[in-house]
């Protein structure tokens, strides 16, 4: 009887034991397949609506399971591409240069770029228990979301762009930026890391991380005429004396050092080598990789396409990609919405190139002034919070530039929620006031763009690209961003 | 010919978000009015002789780069400041360059750092940032103008007796985010934490620091009213916005 009892207890423990081992993991599990299900039901009600529905779903998951990312990320081998500017043309390029190589990928496309966006871009490739469909997770990855994001995921490979001074409401100082690239660069101890040889401050990281870095960068001058600006980094990172420069190519890039601790540009693996041409349309690069050398064509304008172009070349070396295949795709890849978009509306050709920071905008000044046709003007200014909601950055911006192409300018418009305040700061470049424009409502603004017999150029902040964008796609049936 | 001096002080380090649009305004306001402006950049390791300008501008810092300059206005600058100050020259100080007129500021944990001390106020760093728009009216002496600005701050400053607030804050932090007031004016220096472009879409405020310089040299000059259309709109849309 005794025995039998013990018997007995002993079958019951063991039973006990391995349900409630089986209670655990099955509760796991469903607290996965819930997320993941809540997350794709939330997007498929947000698309049927005619919403993106490119963060709401990823908070939706995140809730049920904070750190969902984790387990959704196990087994995939993930590209990261942060830094200030450049994230997503770079990432659309080393994209094409994956899909040409015929790796299976996914990428999170629409620019949600955050903890929630990333989660839910992996998790609408996942099947409901958390296995993902494909080998390899391209993510573009902000800048500030990096120290979160590289918690849960251990990337192969993380190119930074580059570090500039940015919203200052957002990611404060530029050190502050910095640091929160270098701690997702300890988060990430597997990964080879692809560095902008050109920038002394994500140079510096170099003697803080252990990992294997790859400097790429651009050996020469890029622009004949540059606009003024403010360097973001004119002191030594490490003992603060003022740097020398034998070439600069934008901003605080270039061929630094400093004179007094020596501290200077690295030699790169990976470079361009020379700029041959660059027109409105395109540029034409000799390139360095290795010992080998190729002439490859970015099919974008702009200088800072240029640095874009090498960072991939950079991504795919690391990644094991042949140097033709990524070459070949720099020509024929499609660029992320708002980026150099081109759309034609009644023989009207409308380009959108976003601004976000003074680097940027004045590289996109850089490229206009360097532009022979005549042309339209628009600055689309919003102040949401993904846009930076301190619009004072517009001052460091060059627009004093635009007087030398002045005659060929048909008009200088704004919009956008802080027009007023854009228009002003166009009065005080001394370009003549009657080419100046406010006008609010998006309707009126594109039917008057349609009209003029020129190139318009917009230049909108994120809220305000997405907004004109989607004004664009409805009245005129171009693609939704997240297609 | 009338003309005004503006030195703009370490403009190549204080230069935090657009606080170059008070000198492209003040440039600006002058050029409309026929007055020629003479803008002279003064940063680390040059000599400064204050009865050279009329006009001195201390915009905005990193943290970062602050070793420099305090090395530096070691160097005589700060002497210079302090006795510019005192012979009543104009200044406008903004965000960082505000907190270095003052005595000292003191970090979350307690480190000490001393500044130039031309002013009686000291700051205290905080951990969190008091950031967004902002509103203050200026004080009667200053004709009660409505200010509108953006701050961006983790320090929160003090006065002491012998200066007096630039306003009252009407929407936001201002200088402590408790007392209510915001910035300071002590002779004729404006110091506040509206940083970035606060001029432009201030006019009203510009032409009263403009007219202060100018009359020092020419007591009978006569500021000409400009057309500030797009300057008004711009202000009034965020005055609008902080009302709600």
């Amino acid at each position: 009887m005794e025995g039998e009892l013990q018997r007995g207890s002993f079958r019951q423990k063991a039973a006990l034991f391995l349900a409630g081992g089986c209670a655990i993991i099955t509760i796991m599990k469903i607290r996965t397949i819930l997320s993941v299900a809540a997350c794709k039901m939330s997007r498929s009600i947000l698309r049927w609506l005619g919403k993106g529905g490119t963060n709401v779903p990823g908070r939706v998951a995140l809730k049920l399971y904070p750190t969902l990312l984790g387990e959704l990320a196990q087994g995939v081998t993930t590209i990261i591409v942060t830094g200030t500017n450049g994230k997503t043309t770079t990432s659309r390029m080393i994209e094409k240069s994956l899909a040409d190589s015929g790796i299976r990928y996914f990428a999170n496309k629409s620019g949600a770029n955050m903890l929630p966006g990333i989660t839910a871009e992996f998790a609408m490739n996942s099947s409901l228990g958390g296995k993902n469909k494909y080998d390899v997770a391209l993510v573009e990855c902000d800048e500030a979301a990096f120290k979160t994001v590289s918690k849960y995921v251990d990337a192969k490979c993380v190119v930074v762009t580059n570090v500039f001074r940015d919203q200052l409401d957002r990611y404060g100082e530029v050190t502050h930026t910095l640091n929160s690239i270098l701690t997702g660069i300890k988060n990430s101890p597997n990964a080879v890391v692809c560095i902008n040889a050109d920038d002394s401050l994500s140079v510096s990281m170099k003697d803080e991380i252990s990992n294997k870095v790859v400097f790429y960068g651009v050996e020469s001058e890029i622009y004949k005429n540059r606009v003024h600006e403010v360097s973001d980094a004119p002191y030594c990172i490490h003992c603060k004396t003022e740097y020398v420069y034998d070439y600069v190519t934008y901003g605080h890039l270039g061929g630094f050092r400093c004179p007094n601790c020596g501290y200077h540009r690295p030699k790169t693996e990976i470079a361009v080598e020379k700029v041959l041409e660059s027109t409105a349309d395109a540029s034409t690069i000799e390139i360095r990789v290795g010992g080998k050398h190729y002439q490859a064509t970015i099919n974008l304008p702009g200088g800072y396409n240029i640095y874009n172009a090498i960072a991939t070349v950079a991504a795919g070396h690391v990644l094991g990609l042949k140097d033709e295949v990524v070459i070949a795709a720099l020509n024929s890849f499609e660029c992320g919405f708002g980026r150099m978009e081109k759309f034609t509306i009644e023989n009207t050709d409308i380009r959108m190139i976003l601004i976000k920071n003074p680097a940027g905008c004045n590289q996109v000044l850089n490229f206009l002034s360097n532009t022979t046709q005549p042309a339209l003007f628009v600055v689309a200014l919003n102040d949401r919070y993904a846009d930076g909601t301190d619009i004072s950055w517009i001052w460091d911006v060059d627009f004093e530039k635009l007087n030398t192409v002045e005659e060929r300018l048909t008009g200088i418009w704004v919009t956008g929620r802080r027009a007023d305040e854009m228009a002003m700061r166009f009065k005080y470049t001394g370009l003549p006031m009657e080419k100046i424009r406010v006008i609010k409502d998006y309707d009126q603004l594109i039917e008057q763009m349609i009209l003029q017999n020129a190139p318009v150029y917009i230049m909108p902040t994120y809220t305000a690209m997405l907004d004109i964008r989607e004004k664009i796609s409805k009245k005129f049936g171009f693609k939704e961003f997240w297609e | 010919m009338y003309e005004l001096r503006i030195c703009h002080l370490y403009p190549d380090i204080l230069n935090l978000y657009g606080d170059r649009g008070n000198i492209i305004c003040m440039t600006k306001r002058m050029e409309w009015r026929g007055i020629k402006t003479q803008v002279t950049g003064i940063s680390v390791g040059d000599a400064l002789n204050y009865e050279d300008y009329d006009i001195f501008f201390i915009g905005g810092g990193q943290d970062f780069e602050q070793g420099v300059l305090l090395e530096d206005l070691a160097q005589g600058k700060a002497r210079q400041i302090t006795e510019a100050i005192e012979a009543e020259k104009v200044f406008l100080a903004i965000c960082g360059g505000y907190q270095m007129l003052g005595q000292y500021y003191k970090t979350w944990d307690g480190q000490q750092c001393d500044f130039i001390g031309a002013l009686d106020l000291y700051t205290v760093g905080e951990k969190e940032r008091m950031i967004g728009n902002y509103m203050y009216q200026c004080g009667a002496g200053d004709g009660n103008l409505t200010v509108v600005g953006f701050e961006n701050h983790s320090g929160k400053t003090y006065l002491g007796q012998g200066v007096r607030p630039m306003g009252t804050v009407l929407a936001g932090y201002g200088n402590n985010g408790k007392d209510k007031t915001e910035g300071a004016r002590y002779k004729n220096v404006f110091a506040t934490y509206s940083h970035g472009p606060l001029l432009p879409k201030n006019p009203k405020l510009a032409d009263h620091i403009l007219k202060t310089a100018l009359l020092r040299r020419y007591p009978d000059l006569c500021l000409e009213e400009l057309d500030d259309t797009f300057e008004n709109n711009a202000h009034d849309y965020m005055q609008h916005l902080l009302h709600g």
